[in-house]
This record gives C-alpha cells, structure tokens and sequence, in this order.
C-alpha cells in the first residue's frame, strides 16, 4: 500500500475506518500471515498471537475445544479395529453408572455399589443361596444318594398341581373357573386395576410390612369393588403393588419407622389433586424401572442448579435411610384383605379428593348451589333530592319573627326549672319546632317538662321561646343582609352585640334606617357597633381633620363621634343627653359623622375607593363641608386622576449581569468583588444571624451606591420611595451586615431628646470627612423606611442603600411648607407649642408628639433635608422644626390656610393629601416615639460623630434634585409611602390582636 | 424636516422571498439592506438599485430578525428553530450556532462593538451570546419577563427589552438595575430614539407608545393603525421628527413625534406591513410585508 500511494494520484482524505485504527496491529500480524485483507469479513478468521485460531462458532463455546480443536487425544485417533459381524455380531453396550463415572468416584462407589438380598426382587439369589447352602450341608451330612445332587432335581415347585391343571383346561389367572366369558375377564382386570390404584393411595390400611422382606413377589388378590354377581365369579387375581416411588424393590423405608408411614402418606394426599389419576398413571409407566439408586449417582446436569442438597452427590454413602423418609411409603403387603378394604379405599380416596376442596369428609360438592346470592337494585333516588339538608329551624324562626309578642312573664322561682326553661327554649329557638315536639315526648312523665304542655312555667317558656327566636332571627337576617351592607366588618360587630344579648332591633340595614327615624335603641345600637370596631385606630385621633371647622359645636361633636367610634367601651351618657336637637336631625348628623370618619378612614389606607369618593361627593353636596372637607375630596380626585396616569408604571429592581457580559460590553462590573446574590427570600432567623457582621461589608456597598449615583443621576433622582424599598429588599438579601455601631445608636437611644438640640448640635458640630458623612446620612434615610418596612417583613434591613429619592421628594414637600409656616416660625423651637384648641381630643400620650405623629412621613424628609442642607441658618432651621412640630400650624394648614393652598398646583394639594393621609395612618403614638427616638438617635449620631461637610454634600444632592423636574414622582413616592404604612399599620394591628 | 421630505414615493420592489417578509433591516450605512422570511432565507439587497445580492440558507424554520455589525462583515439571524445563527457575510458560511432558547426567537441584535448578541425570545427570556469565542452558550440569560419578548434593543451600556407582558425593561449593565416600565399592553415592537432619550413601544392595542427613558414617563401615545396580532416595526425618522409605523390593513403611518397627529399616511402593501426600517442619515425607508416583497422609499 505505501509503494502504491507513491503511483497513484488520491483526491480528498481517506476516510478512516474505526475498526482499522483499532485492529491496525492485529491487521499488521495478519497480512504478515497472509493477505488477509482481500478476504471479506465472513471469511476472515481471528487468531491470537501466536496465530492459532482459538474463536469458534457461539455453538461451540467461543474458545479453544478438544484437543487442540480436534476430537482426537493426545496419543491420536485410532479408527476402531475392524470385525466382522457376520461372527460375532457387535454387542449393544449396556449402559451402567461405572461408564459414567471417572475413576476415583467408581473407586469409591466399589464398596458400596453391592447387592443386596433384600432387593432380591423375585428370590432368584436367595434361592440360589439357599441351594448352595444346602448343598454345603448336603456334602457335610451322609445322605440317601451319594455324590451332589443335581440342582435341577431338587428345584422348589413353582406351581401347584391345581393351577397346572387348571391351565392345562384352558384357564388363567384372573379367570372366573366356571365362566368364560371375555368381558367379565376384561371387568375383571379392570377392577382390580381400580382397586390396585386404590390401594395406592390408602396406606392406612396397610398393615404392617416389615414381616417378610425376602418374600415371594408381592401380589395380592383383589375382590372387585361391586359386590354383584360377576365379581362372585371371577376368581382373585394376582395383581402386582404398583411401584410408585424410587426407592429399591422391596425396600421399606419405614420398616423401622412405622410412625411416620402415616405422615407421609398425609403429605402424599396433599399433594393429591385433581389430577390424581393422571399422576397414577405415571407412576404406573415408572412401575419396574430402575432403582432410585442410581440416580444421584450422575452428577450434576449442566442445566442444574448446585444447591445444598447435591452438595454430597459423590459422597460414598448413600442414606437411604433419610430420603426414604421423605419418600412414599409401600403398602407392601395388603395380601389378601377382604373386599372391603379396598371399597374404603376408593372412599378414602374420594375423602383425600374431598378434602383437598374444603368439604366435609363424606360430603361432596353439589353440583348445584341451592343458595343463590339474592341482588337487590340499587334504591331509586327521586328527581328532586338534593343531597343537601336544609335545616328548617332558622327559616321557621324567621316566619315567626312577626308573631305578637307574649306578655313579659316573671320567672318562676325555681331557680333550676327557669334555668331549664331557658336552656330548652334556645335549644328550640335554635333546632326549630322539632325538638320541642321531641323533647315534649320524651319527657310527658317528668313533671320538671311539664311547662312544654301548659302546665307550670308555660308562660314563662313562652316568653323565652319568643326572645330567643327573635334573637336568632335577627341573626339569621343579619346573615342574609350581610352581602348587602356596605361594610361586613359592621355587621359582625352587630351581630356580635346581639350574641352579647342587646335588646333585639328591627332593622335591615343602616341606610334604610338611617332615613327613618332613628330612636335611642338605634343610636346605641349605632354606638355598639361602633364599639366594636377596631378601637386601636383611636390612636390617630388627634391627627384627624376638621371637617366642620366653622362650626365648633358640631366639630366637637364629631370629635365626641370619633373618639367614641375608635375609643371603644361604654358611651358617655352625655353625648345624646346633652344634645338638643331631634332625633332625626342627629340621626342625619351622626350619619355625616360616619360617612366623613370612613372617608378619613380609607384615605388613610390609602384605598381611593369609588365607594368612599361617591360618598363624599354625597355628602358634600348634601352637607354643609368646610373648606378642609372639601379640599379632602379634592384630594381624593387628584389621587383618582394619578391612578388613572398610574400606567405606564415604572419599577426598579436589582440586576446583577453577568461578570462576562459586563467584560463583552465593556463596562465595569457594578458587582464586582461580591459574593453572588443570596436567594431573594430569607428567613428573619437568617438575617438576624447575619447581624452583629462588622461594618467592613457595608463600606464597599456604600462606596458602589455613591457610585452608582454619579454616573446615572437621572434615573437615580426618579427613583420612587418603593422602589427603594425594593431594592433596599434586595439589599437586605443580598448582605445582611449590618454595622454595630448603627445598630447600637438605633437601640441605645432614648427617645426625650429633642430635635432642635441635635440640630443645633449639627450646626455646631466641626467638619469631618465627606464621604462618611454621606455614607451615614444615606443610611439614616433609608434606615427609616427599612425599619417599617423590616418590621413588615421580618427582616433585619441593612441601612445602606442610595436614597436619592428622599432628597428628591424633601424640597418639594418642604417648600409651600416653610413658606406657609414661615410667618408663625417666631415662637421658637418649643417642642410642644400649643395643642391648644383641638387637642383635647388627643389621648395625653399623643400629645408630646403631635408634631411628629402628624408628619412622619414628611418629618423624615424633612429633617433630614435639613441636615442635608448644610449651611442652614439656624433660625431656618427653627422654622422647620416650627412647622413640623407644632400641630397646629400644621393644622392650621389643612384646615384655615387650605384656600391660599387651592392656588397652587395639584401636586401641592397631593402634597397634603399625603400628609395627611400619613398621619393618619401613622400606627400608633407610641410606635412613633419609637421611630422617631430612633431617627433622632440617627440624627444625633450623625451630628456628633459626623461633620457638617456632610450636609454640603447633601445640598448638593438637594438641589440637583430640585433641578430636575419630576412630575410623578412625588405622588408616587406618596403612594408608596402610604402603602408601606398602610401595611405596617395592618401588621400593628394584627400583633395587638 | 418637514412633512414633504417624507419618503412617500416608491422607487424599487425587491421580489425573491417565497412567502412572508417578516424583517427587512439597513445596514449600519444604508447601502444595503437585508431581509428574511418565512422561506428560511436571508437575503441580501441593494435597495437603491434594486439588486439581490445573495441569499443566505441555512436556517430550518422561518427566519425572524436578521441584525448586520457595523462592519458589514457579520450577521446575525434568528427564527423559529430556536437557534441564533452567526454569520460571515461575505462566505455565505454559519461560523457559530447559539443554541439555548427554549422557544422561537423573536429578535436579536449586536452590540455596539459586535461582540455581543443579545437575543429575545419566546422562552421569557433575553440571552446574551458572545460571538468571539468557541463556547455556544449565553453568557448571559436575562429571565424577569413574565411573557414572550418580542423585541430587543442595545445601547452601550443597557439592554432593553420588550415583550408581551407589557413591559419595556431596561437593564442597566453599568450600574446592575433593572428598570420595568409597565404599559399594561402587549409590546411588540421597541426602538430607541436616536437621541437615545425616548423608547418606543409598539403596542398591541393599535397604540405607539413613546417612553422618556430616565422617568419612565408616558410621552405620547399615536393610535390610528391597526395593530393587534402582529409584530410590526416603529421607528423614528433620522430627525426625530417623526413617527413611522407599519399597520395591518398595509398602510405606513407618519406621526407627528410632538402632537400625535397623522402626518401622512399611505398604502404601501396590499396586507400587513411586518418591518419598517429607516436608513440612517438619509430619507429613505424600506418596508416589508407578507406579500413577500420589500419595498423601497424615497423622498
């Protein structure tokens, strides 16, 4: 091939063959033999290394056979010697074991392979044996005739004269002497073939074998089963005991053992069947064949398994004496029994047979069942059935509701019997006209019933009877009103002041009445449902708008209204008492109360329910709304139109790209040196492990958030409020370190420091470094919205995040402020300047934090904006905290001031609208000490630790964000605050529960 | 530029496609253009002298974006087997197969050095795929969508996506933010101004929706079109000027980018117009539709 490649032009690669590469040295061998390669693989033949052919056909095994894949052996084959058959014909070889058998097993077999006179089947050797020995004796004893006898002369007569003549007369055995005919010969045999199978099976009757093992061959006769006439003629035949096992002839393996003759013949029924017969008649074809000796002399088939029992296959011994345990038994001589025996034989068999099936001994299946299993259909369900039962208790109450009172009855004086008459009359209000009709019954004889039928205490029965239907009707009915009232939360509160056991009110539901006149149980019933609701929303109390400013009566009583509403507990007596108006006109007032705490109520949530502005458009129309009512539903429009405008919505997540793709696209990784994002949920156990981290994880991040500000100021000035919070998730999944020192001045804080005094503090305070001064205020504003936030969800919230948001939301809330608030600003930095008119309202705990209550959304911004700020004047800052603080500058904004606020633009009234809102839904008056002691601790933390360079720093921040003009973001912002704080409110709420 | 430098007249048809034209794209300078189809084909134009130039084969399905480097040296092409095919324009030849959608692919475009394709597709996903290297999988797989993304668009350092849930999100590889504008529509189609401050969204409620990309806020919407099963391209005139849009009855609209009115609007195909490009500096444009043709327009 290479001297070939040399003459010849090749286009393209040769295609390489696997099998090629593979075998290229085996091939090179090969071709070195001959040219195998011409040869097609069927041709081909495998060699190993030294060149024999060792694979066969799969028939043969695959390797190497015979002696060197002959048949021949090591000294060759010799072709057998010819002879001639015409002299000495070729012998048919018998086969014996010893041609199967190597060696040494047939030395080992030599001494125990013997015969033995037992198995002398027909007595031939013990005959033989018997004539030697007499012949022995013959020659040691004088006799008549000298000399040896000749053997044939003294041969034991076979026969008897009889049978010989009987022969000679044409009869055989089996025969009938005096009959002839063929067919009762042939029933004859086949009776005793019946019997013999018989006698097979039934060993019980054997009697005991053991007597004449060297007997004559065993035979028996056997009568024929019928009793008739034929068998009366036919003579006993000899019939051979069928040899059904493998043992020798003539052996008995019980000879010894009787006792276990009857376990095995037990074990042998068993395993009788059906096929019984069928199994007999195998045994009959095996009848005289070779002794079970041989047998395991044979080894082992190939096919066969080598289980513990062939193990001593070649062992020299062979125990008979075990295995012929396990083996049939012989009924070696029944000789001659009667006729019945073996008639009970073929019943036992039957019973073997029988009670193989599980029936009675003597007993058979019949053919025929008599109890035949009776179906019965499936009951017929009517059309109308509904698999649904109805109650018709509450229904009938229901019909009973307008049955005429019976006459209030004093109570028996039995003090058990009014408690039994009480107990059955709610059972029956409950359960219906049926269980008083039962229990009626049930209880003629017991006078202590007798009040069921008239007798004493009837009346009194009758009248609790009544009561509790009313009671569960009204239940009832409040059940079916529920979807129509307008609020279920109502309704349960009423149906619980009717479980508490109220007077029973007809009414459907408030509206309806409300229009009608409203009586003094209406008003309490009013009142109670009000008590009922959740009063932990009292605490909002004194941040609650003033909708009838012009009217200080009324304003005050809505104030009495909203206290009682929220407040919880009994009612002033004094409240309806003192009022002296009719009733409808403060039913109509009461209702305006409602209506107008509801829509506070849901402004506060946040929910722009249409319910609740078609309320107030209601009630505006209708009622007498100050201006601060009404800028309230303006408000409500604006925040209408804004979720109108809500689309396209704007969100902002974190988003780790890829290192690759950050190198592919050039840039620099934003996550560079950070560990890869932890799964976005995680336990609190989780983050509060990760809590006590050092400060070293955060410095990084806050290095990155100022970074990721500069390059993208836009869109980090437009982020909202929520989104921050999203992120600031992320963050909190993402490193959960958390700096101690941080940590500590949130918790070790306590809350009687002022704002001012940290403000002057600040003022005061030497400049530090910049960037941690940044790095902490970024902190402290966001730390505020983490901690609600965190507390909402559990989460220990990392403080570091950029927070450009707040410093854009800070001077747009702070502007129409300051300028309002500015004229009044003289009064000082008082904390508590005066609650004066309105605050009488405020539970005295609120009152020495109105100001913070009030602006808590707005109070972080803008405080920190303040400091943010860093060149503040003092007095301005004076001012701020003025307009926070003091509640009523703040109130005087919503309420008085609201006109010159209708000029500005709608953000501005958004603007107030989440002030409000926000102070509404601020949780609780303790929970705001909490936040605010913790910012102010923040803020103090920061003046003292931190400089005032910081606040340059700030500014800055301030006022790029003033420069960008972001129309939607505040509201948004708004919206998000108030959906945290809603939330959080909600969960204040839940944990009190 | 005023309404009259508008292309509106008609100057070449290039016929080939057996079947729908569902992309039709300029190269980065605008001598040629590409497009593909539902015959697996990608061709190669000369749009001004109405030339084909050669035909790319290779793809099992329909092809639906094809995207040229700036070079003019590679192509990239994606359709319905899933697999983003990388070429070499010039040998007709498939360097690199990018398979990992788990769906159709629905856009695909180069970065800006082209190095990178970023792919969007029907698996919810947007996969970023380098071309410059052996391994085939994405170096990236960007899976916030909620819905099939329809379309993808690169600046230097964002990728931007739009797809069937309703949001154009943006992905802002420098500072690592993902920025969700919600449109509550369907968007189909995105591209970015060309002073790369306004995204427009093509909406399936026959609306185009223009997006300031650093608030998030609604621009402008432009209705009049019909737009409600198809993916049909929007882009913006070289200027800025104006909006351009292809619509279902095969009518091309120009919107005034400002107020929102019609500028002009006529019928360029018979039945759905699938792509719309715009050459870059010049006032030309090409149209695509499921006729199968691919139109070109001048002033």
């Amino acid at each position: 091939m290479d001297s070939d490649e040399e003459d010849f032009v090749f286009f393209g690669t040769p295609i390489q063959r696997e099998e090629e590469i593979t075998n290229r040295r085996k091939k090179a061998a090969a071709e070195a033999s001959g040219n195998l390669r011409a040869l097609p693989p069927w041709k081909q033949e495998v060699r190993d290394e030294e060149g024999r052919r060792r694979f066969h056909g799969a028939f043969t095994g695959g390797f190497s056979a015979g002696y060197f894949n002959t048949v021949g052996t090591k000294e060759g084959w010799a072709p057998q010697s010819f002879t001639s058959s015409r002299k000495n014909r070729a012998e048919v070889k018998q086969q014996s074991i010893f041609s199967f058998l190597d060696e040494d097993e047939k030395t080992e077999l030599e001494g125990a392979l013997g015969t033995s006179s037992q198995f002398d089947t027909f007595g031939f050797t013990t005959a033989e044996y018997a004539r030697k020995q007499a012949d022995k004796e013959q020659k040691q004893r004088p006799s008549a005739i000298p000399g040896p006898v000749p053997d044939e002369l003294v041969l034991p007569a076979s026969e008897s004269i009889g049978l010989k003549l009987l022969r000679k007369m044409g009869w055989r055995h089996g025969r009938a002497i005096n009959d002839s005919h063929a067919t009762s010969l042939y029933g004859a045999r086949r009776e005793a073939r019946k019997a013999f199978l018989a006698f097979s099976s039934e060993d019980a009757k054997a009697p005991n074998p053991a007597d004449e093992p060297v007997e004559e061959p065993e035979s028996f006769t056997v009568q024929p089963a019928d009793n008739d006439t034929r068998s009366s003629q036919s003579l006993p035949a000899f019939v051979c005991n069928p040899k059904q096992d493998l043992h020798g002839l003539g052996y008995d393996p019980f000879k010894h053992a009787p006792e276990f003759r009857e376990k095995k013949r037990l074990d042998l029924s068993n395993d009788k069947q059906h096929g019984y017969r069928k199994a007999m008649s195998l045994k009959d074809s095996l009848f005289g064949s070779k002794s079970g000796k041989a047998a395991p002399g044979f080894g082992i088939g190939a096919l066969e398994e080598y289980d513990a029992e062939d193990e001593d296959i070649y062992a020299a011994g062979y125990d008979f004496q075990e295995t012929c345990m396990e083996e049939d038994e012989e009924p070696s001589s029944l000789s001659i029994e009667s006729k019945q025996p073996s008639r009970l034989s073929i019943e036992s068999k039957q019973k073997v047979v029988a009670r193989d099936e599980g029936v009675l001994p003597g007993f058979k299946i019949a053919s025929v069942s008599v109890c035949q299993l009776e179906r019965f259909d499936p009951p017929v369900i009517p059309k109308d059935f509904v698999p649904h039962h109805k109650f018709p208790g509450p229904l009938e109450t229901l019909k009973k509701l307008d049955v005429p009172s019976p006459p209030e009855v004093l109570p028996p004086d039995d003090c058990n019997l009014k408690l039994l008459i009480e107990g059955v009359a709610k059972l029956v209000a409950r359960c219906g006209k049926l269980f008083e009709d039962l229990s009626r019954k049930k209880n003629q004889s017991n006078p202590l019933f007798s009040f069921l039928s008239g007798g004493n205490g009837h009346d009194y029965y009758e009248r609790r009877l009544w009561e509790e239907h009313q009671k569960f009707g009204d239940q009832a009915k409040l059940l079916l009103d529920g979807k129509l009232s307008p609020s279920m939360q109502k309704m349960t509160a009423e149906s619980r002041g009717k479980l508490l056991g109220e007077k029973p009110l007809e009414r459907s539901s408030r509206e309806t009445t409300s229009s009608s006149v409203a009586s003094g149980e209406f008003q309490f019933q009013f009142n109670l449902s009000d008590t009922f609701q959740n009063s932990n929303s009292f605490s909002k109390l004194p941040e609650v708008a003033k909708p009838f400013k012009d009217d200080p009566a009324k304003q005050e009583r809505f104030e009495q209204f909203l206290k009682e509403k929220y407040e919880g507990g009994l009612r002033s007596a004094g409240f309806t008492a003192a009022s002296n108006m009719s009733e409808a006109v403060r039913a109509r007032e009461k209702l305006d109360f409602e209506a107008v705490a509801e829509a506070i109520a849901k402004g506060k949530r946040g929910k722009e329910s249409m319910v609740s502005t078609q309320r107030l458009d209601i009630l505006a129309s209708g009622m007498q709304f100050t201006s601060g009512g009404l800028e309230e539903v303006k408000d409500v429009h604006a925040e209408d139109l804004a979720t109108k405008k809500k689309y396209p919505k704007r969100e902002e997540f974190q988003w780790r790209p890829s290192p690759v793709l950050c190198k592919r696209f050039d840039l620099i990784d934003p996550f560079m040196g950070k560990p890869p994002p932890a799964p976005r949920m995680r336990s609190k156990i989780d983050s509060l492990l990760f809590i006590p981290d050092s400060v070293k994880g955060a410095k990084p991040e806050e290095d990155t958030v100022t970074n990721r500000d500069v390059p993208a100021p836009q869109t980090g000035a437009q982020m909202t409020i929520e989104d921050a919070a999203e992120k600031e998730i992320e963050i909190v999944a993402e490193n959960v370190e958390r700096p101690v020192d941080l940590y500590k001045a949130i918790f070790s804080d306590d809350s009687d420091d002022d704002v001012e005094d940290s403000n002057t503090k600040k003022v005061e305070d030497p400049e530090k470094k910049t960037e941690v001064a940044t790095t902490t205020l970024n902190r402290l504003i966001a730390g505020d919205f983490l901690e609600s936030l965190g507390k909402e969800l559990g989460f220990e919230v990392p403080p570091d995040t950029p927070y450009s948001t707040n410093k854009v939301d800070v001077p747009r809330i702070e502007t129409p402020n300051s300028d309002s608030g500015n004229p009044k600003l003289s009064s000082g930095t008082s904390l508590n300047p005066g609650n004066g008119t309105a605050q009488d309202i405020e539970s005295p705990e609120n009152e020495s934090v109105p100001g913070w209550s009030v602006g808590y959304g707005s109070k972080h911004t803008v405080g920190l904006s303040e400091n943010m700020s860093a060149k503040v004047n003092k007095d301005k800052f004076a001012e701020e905290d003025k307009k926070v603080k003091s509640p009523s500058s703040r109130k005087r904004n919503w309420s008085s001031s609201s006109s010159s606020e209708d000029e500005r633009s709608r953000k501005h009234s958004k603007r107030h609208r989440y002030r409000s809102s926000d102070s509404y839904s601020d949780p609780s008056s303790d929970d705001r000490e909490h936040y605010r002691s913790r910012s102010k601790g923040k803020e103090r933390r920061s003046s003292k630790g931190k400089s005032s360079s910081s606040r340059k720093h700030s500014k800055h921040h301030k006022h790029r964000s003033r420069d960008s003009p972001s129309r939607d973001s505040p509201s948004r912002s708004h919206r998000g605050l108030e959906r945290k704080h809603s939330e959080v409110r909600k969960e204040k709420s839940k944990r009190r529960n | 530029m005023n309404s009259s430098e508008l292309p509106r007249k008609e100057t070449n048809v290039l016929k080939g496609h057996d079947g729908a034209v569902l992309a039709a794209r300029f190269n980065y300078d605008g001598n040629y253009c590409l497009s593909c189809g539902k015959d697996r084909t990608i061709r190669l134009w000369n749009p001004h002298r109405g030339i084909h130039i050669i035909t790319y084969k290779s793809h099992c399905r329909e092809v639906r974006d094809v995207h040229v480097t700036p070079d003019n040296s590679k192509l990239c092409s994606c359709g319905g087997d899933r697999q983003i095919f990388y070429w070499d324009v010039s040998t007709c030849r498939v360097i690199c197969k990018f398979r990992g959608h788990d769906g159709e692919v629905n856009a695909v475009k180069f970065n800006e050095n082209a190095s990178v394709v970023v792919s969007a597709g029907y698996d919810r996903s947007l996969r970023a795929w380098y071309c410059r290297s052996h391994s085939t999988g994405p170096i990236q797989i960007i899976d916030s969508f909620l819905d099939t993304v329809m379309s993808v668009c690169l600046t230097k350092t964002e990728i931007t996506g739009g797809s069937v849930d309703g949001t154009v999100r943006t992905f802002d590889i420098r500072i690592g933010r993902e920025i969700s504008d919600d449109l509550r529509q369907p968007v189909n189609c995105i591209s970015k101004s060309n002073d790369g401050n306004c995204i427009l969204a093509s909406c399936l409620d026959s609306c185009i929706r223009i997006l300031d990309r650093s608030t998030g806020e609604l621009l402008q919407e432009y209705k009049g079109h019909a737009c409600k099963s198809y993916k049909m391209d929007c882009f913006l005139t070289n200027s800025d000027a104006h909006v351009i849009g292809g619509s279902e009855d095969g009518s091309i609209f120009f919107w005034d980018l400002v107020d929102a009115f019609v500028v002009s609007k006529f019928r360029a195909h018979p039945s759905v117009v699938t792509s719309v490009s715009y050459r870059p500096k010049e006032n030309c444009m090409i149209t695509s539709s499921v006729d199968g043709s691919v139109r070109v327009w001048k002033t």
